[in-house]
């Protein structure tokens, strides 16, 4: 009953307790993430620093492509407040199913499983929380963070070869962190860019900050490298920039180019897209899709052995 | 957190949680040794940051729902979801006024076929039309065809689908989700012409615009309009009513007179 000793004598003396339970709480919740992803083989983010690159269109038709192997995909968009999937997929109206294991997210094109927060939105309308707005700097990076872990921990995934996770731009503040801590087994990130001098500057940020990270950097892929004409097909460059240097002076592989291309890109803005990889854009996918596909079997083969 | 008891040398433990208002929680602890007891009253930030961890004080009595935090921490979708903009474009463009001001004034109502600069359906333009496009909502004429993900699917009669699809690609969606969300409210299962007038002296807020009160609303430039209204709508709600009459934009008059 010494009231003259200090808080840390008594702290070393008393048992800390977690009487309130929120470390419970929040360890349960990782444990059901990573119970989530135990039925998932290969877990790969798209990512970039900068935002308007084609990230949701380069996941989208990385998914497509994955599919057309005959892996079993799936796509999270985590882009909480832009998300884009959907639409570009044609599943908009379509909705999570509910059921006492979890969410079942919905069955796109090609069988790929997505799961969005355009799901829970009503057409056109933007995320907005409850909450006092005007303090929304205090908690709303921790909403977000958990609405992401909840997609994770909530999701019926089943057996799937690869989740996808499309992230939304500027995504190098908190979402990698987050996302390290919370995917056991990330397999690794693909880097989307535009060969512009000021992506390419904003793209080696995020893959600096993203390796400090952990995160293996599969590779860069380089979005709108050309135009491609949609009447005679031929491509010329959209930009001047390098980013076969960018890539050799991070020994990071350049995955491959994709050029814009209206006629395509017009099909994922009506909800239509091109299944066919036969397309000349979509087989620049399937290109990647399979350097990613063996690049994970090579680092494979390599875990094995070493 | 933990509280200690510096009088008995021991960690106070967790007793009970109220929510003695809105915004606000009151933890409560209790001293085991000398019973003790003082609450913690949080503000609404540090309420919202324990709501956004997605725990329970104290623990949960019952197993999550499938994400549980993320559909209780949104808005409700509907309010969210149209918001002034959707109202504003409903009324403008129904009542044959153009949306936004055009590169060229335009005095006279939207002609039928008139599309967005940049929105042209074919090819054969400026490259990045589709890109153009996608940035006016994404629009491609998908009139009438989808619905909300939640929520019954209305029938559009065909005279209205076809006032609908007589409006700018672009703005097709608000229009039709701002009119689709009046009739939800109102209990109309069908899109009617009626309807859709209807819903363009209807806010958001589910307040009623009486002809008298639109018609001097009608009277305040543009400019103002959308604040002016969201204005008046709020006192009427602050009040407790429903319909805005020019009684009340009587009342009103004294904080618009200028524009009035």
């Amino acid at each position: 009953m010494s009231q003259q000793n200090d808080l840390k004598t008594i702290l070393n003396k008393l048992h800390y307790s977690d009487d309130a339970k929120v470390v419970e709480q929040i360890s349960a919740q990782t444990k059901l993430v990573m119970a989530r992803m135990k039925g998932i083989r290969r877990k790969v983010v798209v990512m970039s620093g900068k935002g308007g690159v084609g990230k949701s269109m380069t996941t989208v038709n990385l998914a497509l492509a994955f599919a057309r192997m005959g892996q079993r995909v799936g796509l999270l968009d985590v882009d909480i407040n832009g998300p884009c999937v959907p639409q570009m997929l044609g599943m908009r109206g379509k909705g999570l199913l509910d059921t006492p294991e979890g969410a079942v997210p919905p069955t796109g094109p090609l069988n790929i499983k997505v799961a969005s927060m355009d799901f829970l939105l009503q057409e056109n309308a933007p995320v907005r929380w409850k909450g006092p707005m005007d303090l929304s700097p205090v908690w709303l990076g921790l909403t977000e963070m958990n609405v992401i872990r909840e997609f994770l921990s909530d999701m019926v995934w089943g057996e799937l070869d690869y989740l996808l996770a499309d992230l939304p731009p500027g995504a190098a503040a908190d979402k990698p962190p987050l996302l390290v801590g919370l995917i056991p087994d990330l397999a690794g990130a693909v880097v989307v860019t535009t060969p512009s001098e000021v992506a390419s500057n904003v793209v080696q940020k995020s893959i600096a900050y993203a390796q400090e990270l952990g995160i293996e950097i599969l590779g860069v892929v380089e979005n709108m490298s050309q135009y491609r004409c949609p009447s005679c097909g031929e491509e010329n460059p959209l930009f001047e920039g390098n980013t076969d240097s960018m890539c050799e002076a991070l020994g990071l592989p350049l995955l491959g180019r994709i050029p814009f291309d209206r006629n395509f890109a017009r099909t994922f803005d009506k909800g239509e897209p091109i299944l066919d990889g036969d397309n000349p854009t979509a087989a620049k996918y399937q290109d990647i899709a399979k350097k990613v596909h063996t690049l994970l079997d090579y680092q494979h083969v390599l875990d094995g052995k070493v | 957190m933990k509280f200690v008891c510096l009088k008995c040398e021991t960690y106070m433990t967790f007793e009970k949680v109220e929510k003695p208002a809105e915004g606000s929680l009151g933890v409560f602890f209790e001293c085991p040794s000398c019973q003790s007891r003082f609450s913690m009253v949080t503000n609404p930030g540090e309420t919202q940051m324990v709501s956004s961890l997605g725990v329970q004080l104290g623990g949960r009595t019952e197993a999550p729902k499938p994400l549980e935090m993320t559909r209780g921490g949104l808005e409700d979708n509907v309010s969210a979801g149209m918001g002034q903009m959707a109202a504003y474009l409903n009324e403008k463009i129904q009542s044959g006024q153009p949306a936004a001001a055009p590169a060229t004034p335009v005095a006279s109502a939207v002609p039928a076929s008139a599309t967005a600069p940049g929105t042209s359906s074919e090819g054969g333009g400026c490259p990045f039309s589709a890109m153009v496009a996608q940035m006016g909502l994404g629009s491609t004429g998908a009139t009438g065809t989808s619905a909300p993900p939640a929520g019954t699917q209305l029938l559009w009669t065909p005279d209205a689908q076809e006032k609908l699809a007589k409006l700018p690609s672009f703005v097709q969606p608000m229009v039709k989700s701002s009119v689709e969300t009046f009739a939800r409210k109102s209990g109309f299962t069908t899109v009617t012409l009626q309807v859709m007038d209807d819903s363009k002296n209807a806010s958001t807020e589910g307040i009623k615009w009486t002809p008298e009160a639109q018609q001097r609303l009608d009277n305040i430039p543009d400019f103002i309009r959308p604040m002016a209204r969201r204005e008046i709508e709020r006192l009427v709600k602050e009040r407790g009513q429903s319909e805005i009459t020019a009684e009340v934009m009587e009342e009103a008059k004294e904080k618009f007179m200028k524009f009035m």
